[in-house]
Order: structure tokens, then sequence, then C-alpha cells
């Protein structure tokens, strides 16, 4: 019951504060590029809650639901956002560069794919020194169209490591639809299973059925089997920025997508599992709180000081 | 010390990497071809028997395994990433330029990457216009790597040595022209500094400075200048950061540079350390810097043409010369010399 409610809350949490960051960029408070992950919170949380602590995650350019799921400081992602000192990258990598070593959220990176072999890296490491970690590569459908995705899949295959790839399908890369990008008889499955790699594909809406399929997949993956982790899911808001309706998503209309939101239903989810709307609701508060509490330390805090340009080129 | 054992530049590459991985079970070596007999050129061979699941031969996927690599680097070891040409790298550019080279600035310093990219570059008969590609101003320009060219053995050995002690990544540019040249190479482990030029030969009428290949020519044309005139012989060594200070103090005290390139002449190392010496309002030059460089073309495979590719010994010899006011030497280059590497010992 307890762990539904706290689902529940993570994935509300990153709903809400990205709601108020998407308020907080029509101010032009946010000088970064922001792709909001709204629509897709069952993803992370459900993946993320499959995961062991000491198990690793990696990101792309759509990452604050990735970062928070896994357990990433939000006083510290906002402020990185709002380009101030006190950001998880001090303000020099913003809201596409997301990092919590702390909790083990290695990274972000926007340029397509190219989190995945770093990723892959990651897992080398753990087999490298024999530990019992896997690591979680969360990519879109876009990215899984790059060359060097596949590579990755045979290199993971190759030397048997703990990788779980976990593809976003929100049918756009950009407004591409994915009817223009692949050939009717184009079959990600086929592909995976085609390099020896696990594939499941889950309802990226549902909580439950990612996290079950999740669940099921890292059992192998942690044995060195790797595996790919397909989720349907939407994207409620543009490919970049603030913007709610677009004319090329045609059939993935708002009422579509409010239909199927995953926010909705894990609500009753939770309520249907005995948690009373009472209890919901003062989680809900409890959690507009901290995200309100922690924008407003964001917007409060110093900016890096001017000779912070030159720093950190090279490690010491 | 000199001790009087003469190793050839990718026998200095082995042992340093040898005694390295004895020493750190961290380090692996990664690349096509690693596990060969005469594995990367002979700089690796030998070494998966030795440390069997640390040397890895890897799919044709360089931008799959190098960034491997790097993902290895951001979470603790220390790969060893050897691209035999410089052409093949570029299918990984985006791990390179884009996430190594950027992954400390942009995480404001709280993730390093502590790797080691063996790049192969530049010359070699019969290779053409996409295996002999000195991309030089390619990786000077590419911010937050660290770039070293060794010319010689002992740099070889002392520079890959210093690379993987270094917490950032480094790409260690080696001519392949350079790979026969032998030195005197000092048994222990020893680190050569990363981001040093160095004074191979002192002098005072000029400053000659050269890397790689073109440090080997220059060397050789020491000889040929003789002792009419006084030649100032820097190894250029650090490509990015350049060592300007280094240089600056030598044509300071010599009034008068040449920067030999092996690359073309456009967005050449030369020009950038002429730019910069040219912008020294305590410089007293007393002539027009000289750039020798490769034409603007990219280098052909039949001898013929490639005869008038590369700056010869004897070109660089000449451009002193000329310089100096003194007569220039007119013997004709062999074919061997023209054409094949060399196999020279340097002090």
């Amino acid at each position: 019951m307890s762990a539904l409610l706290d689902a529940y809350k993570k994935m509300f949490l990153i709903r809400v504060a990205e709601e108020e960051l998407a308020a907080l960029f029509l101010k032009d408070k946010i000088m970064s590029f922001v792709h909001f992950y709204i629509g897709q919170e069952a993803v992370a949380v459900g993946v993320c809650d499959a995961l062991q602590k000491d198990d690793k995650a990696l990101g792309n350019h759509r990452s604050h639901g990735h970062y928070l799921a896994k357990g990433g400081d939000l006083k510290k992602m906002i402020c990185e956002m709002l380009g101030k000192e006190e950001g998880s990258s001090h303000g020099k990598g913003g809201s596409m560069h997301m990092i919590d070593r702390s909790v083990n959220f290695v990274g972000s990176t926007p340029i397509l794919g190219g989190i995945v072999p770093i990723a892959c890296g990651t897992a080398f490491e753990q087999k490298y020194h024999n530990k019992n970690s896997i690591t979680v590569a969360f990519l879109g459908d876009g990215a899984f169209e790059e060359g060097i995705v596949y590579e990755t899949l045979n290199l993971a295959a190759l030397f048997k490591l703990p990788l779980l790839l976990v593809v976003e399908n929100n049918l756009f890369s950009t407004n591409s639809k994915l009817k223009d990008r692949r050939a009717d008889t184009h079959h990600v499955e086929k592909i995976v299973t085609g390099f020896g790699v696990m594939y499941l594909k889950a309802d990226g809406n549902d909580y439950q059925d990612v996290l079950g399929k999740a669940k099921k997949l890292i059992e192998g993956v942690r044995a060195g089997s790797p595996a790919v982790l397909e989720c349907m899911t939407h994207r409620h808001l543009a490919h970049s920025g603030p913007v709610f309706e677009e004319e090329y998503r045609e059939e993935d209309t708002a009422e579509h997508r409010s239909e199927k939101d995953s926010i909705k239903k894990m609500r009753q989810v939770v309520l249907r599992n005995g948690v009373s709307e009472k209890e919901i609701v003062g989680a809900e508060n409890d959690t507009k709180k901290i995200v309100q509490d922690s924008i407003d330390f964001a917007l409060h805090a110093p900016y890096p000081p001017k000779e912070n340009l030159y720093t950190d080129l090279y490690a010491q | 010390m000199p001790n009087n054992r003469i190793l050839k530049y990718t026998e200095a590459i082995k042992e340093a990497t040898d005694q390295m991985m004895e020493n750190d079970r961290d380090i692996f070596v990664i690349g096509l071809g690693v596990t060969y007999r005469n594995g990367a050129d002979g700089t690796t061979s030998g070494l998966n028997a030795k440390y069997p699941g640390r040397v890895l031969d890897v799919p044709n996927s360089e931008g799959g395994w190098t960034g491997m690599a790097v993902g290895a680097a951001i979470n603790g070891l220390r790969p060893i990433v050897h691209h035999g040409r410089v052409e093949f790298s570029l299918l990984a550019a985006d791990q390179i330029f884009t996430q190594a080279a950027k992954w400390n600035y942009m995480f404001g310093g709280v993730s390093n990457v502590p790797i080691v990219f063996r790049i192969n570059v530049g010359r070699q008969w019969g290779n053409g216009p996409q295996h002999t590609q000195a991309l030089y101003g390619l990786f000077g320009n590419a911010l937050g790597l660290k770039v070293v060219i060794p010319s010689t053995p002992r740099m070889a050995k002392g520079l890959l040595v210093s690379a993987l002690r270094d917490n950032n990544p480094v790409v260690i540019l080696e001519p392949r022209w350079n790979f026969q040249v032998k030195q005197d190479v000092p048994t222990e482990v020893y680190g050569e500094p990363l981001g040093k030029a160095r004074v191979a030969t002192p002098g005072k009428d000029i400053t000659v400075v050269a890397y790689g290949d073109g440090f080997v020519a220059a060397h050789e044309a020491l000889s040929l200048v003789g002792e009419s005139v006084s030649m100032e012989l820097i190894d250029l060594v650090s490509l990015n950061p350049i060592d300007y200070e280094t240089i600056i103090a030598s044509v300071q005290k010599t009034g008068r540079l040449l920067c030999v390139d092996t690359t073309n002449e456009v967005f050449n190392v030369g020009s950038e350390i002429i730019s910069k010496v040219a912008q020294q309002k305590s410089l007293r030059l007393l002539d027009a810097p000289i750039s020798l460089a490769c034409p603007n073309v990219p280098c052909p495979t039949s001898t013929a043409l490639t005869e008038f590719y590369y700056p010869t010994k004897a070109d660089i010899a000449n451009a002193v010369l000329r310089a100096m006011h003194k007569p220039e030497i007119t013997r004709a280059l062999t074919f061997e010399e023209l054409h094949l590497a060399p196999t020279i010992t340097i002090p």
C-alpha cells in the first residue's frame, strides 16, 4: 500500500515540478533549453523502483524525471536550470546535463544515442569489478534510430554486460512521427532479440506494468544478460519548451493524452488499494510545498562568479 | 640517465603500457586487433597473455567501444583506447570531442574522465588520402582534451605514463612515420610532463619548432645545416595546451622563427604559433616568421607525387640556411630518404 503511495508521490513530484518550471520558463526565468518530461512519469519511476540503490542510471536531453526518480536532489536540479552556482553542475550544464553521483545518477547528455555506449561502459566497470549492480540508460524512440545504439547492443551482448536500455517511445522525434521514420514492417523486438538481447514492451502510462516488466528483465540483466524495455508513452508538451498543442500530432490529441495520463491512472490505483482521498490530497499538498520551496530557494540562490567561466576545463 | 638500452618507438609504448598495467589493475587496453601477435603495430603484443581480460579486441564499431571506454573511465577505470588510423577515430567523434572532452566542464567538475586515446596519425607510404590525414588542428581545437605528440621513443614512454596518471582525457597523437625511430630509453617508470614543449637542441640564431615526423626531419636537418648556423630545435610535444612560454623565450633569444608542419598549410599548428608570436609586442623579430607545411591537397599515394608533399630534412635545412643568408645545400635526397620511414637512433 505505502509502496504505491510512495511511487505516486514520486510521479506527482516530477509532474508538479515540471508544471511549475514550465510556468517559470514562460516568465523568462529559465535561460536553459528545456525538454519537459510531463506524461512519461510512470516510466522513470517504474524503472527506478525496480532498481537497487547501487544500480546506476543515465539519461538524455529529457531527464528531469529520470534524475528525480533515481533520487536526485530537487533544489540542485532547479538551481542548475536557473544557471545558479548551487546547481548540480554549478550552472555549466543546465537542463540537459543532469547529474547526482550521490544517488548513482551518472549523467545525462543530449546528443542522441551518445549516452548509450557510456552506459554500456558503466556496466562494463560493474562487471570488471565483479559488482552485483546494473546500469540503466533512458533513451527515446528518436535516439533508437542512431547507429551507435545497435553497436552498443552487440557490445553489451558480446561482453555479457548488466545493461538495461529503456526506450521511451512517445511516438515523436521532435515533430517527426514514428510512421514517417520507419517502414511499416519495422520490428523493434526482432531487431533487439536479433542481437541476442532480451526485449519486453510495456505500457509506459502504467506504473505497475513498467515496474513488473522492468523487474522481470533486471533479473536477467543482473546475471549479465542485457535487455531492452520499450515503453509506449506520451509526451504531453512540445519537443522543447512548454507548448501544449501542436498541429503535427494528428491523432495524438490532448484529449487522448489526458485520458491515458499516467498520473490520473496511478491516482486511481492508489485509491483502489485503500489509500484515502484525504491521505492522497495531503501527500499532494506536501509535494507542492516542497516544489514551491525549492523554486523559491533557487530563485534567491546566487549566480556563479565570472571566474568560474575558466574553472573545470580539466580535473585536478 | 642513459643506460644504452636502445628501443624502437613502438617498443617504448609497449613497455610503458606493460609497466603501468602491472601497477594498476584498473588500466585496460581496447582497440581493433590489440590482441594480435603484433597487435597495434607491436605496441600491445604479448599483453593479452600477461593480463587476461584486460586487453580487448572489439567489433568494428568505433563509436560503440570508444563510448564504452568513456563510460568505464567515468566510473573509475583507466582505459587505453587505440585507434590505428586517425580516420577510424572520427567514427567515434561524438564520444571523443563532445562526450569525453566536455564531461568534466559541463558537469561543473563533479565527474571526470581519466581516459587515454592513442591515435596514430599522418604519413605512411602507400596509404593515400584516407589513411594519412594529420588532423592536428582538429584535436588542438577540441577543448577539454589534453593533446600530446611524442616525437621520440623516450617521449613516447614518458608521455604515456603521464597520460595514465592524469585524471583527464588525454589524446596521444602518434605519428606512424616515427614508429621505427630508436633511442636509449630508461628502464624505470618515468613521466614526461604533459603541456610542456622541450628544447631538444639549444642554439642562438634561429628557433625551429617541430613535432612528430617533422621533428625527426628537423633533427636530421641539424647535421645538414652544419656548424655555420646555431639552430635551436624545439619539440612542440604538447598541442593542447601549446607551451608558448618556451617558444617565446626561444624566439626572444634568436629573433627568428621557423615552424615545421607535416599537415596541410591551412589551419595548421605553425599558423597558431606564428599568430601568437606576432602578437607579442615585446618580441623584436629579425625577420618574418617562416612556415613549412604540406600543400593544401590530400596526401596522394604515388611516390611520384608524395615526393613533393612533405617537407624534407633538406627543405628544413635550406629554409634555415636561407634565413641566415647562407648557401643552400644541393645534394638530392635518395629514394629511401624521401619515401621510407626513418630508422635513425636519436641521442
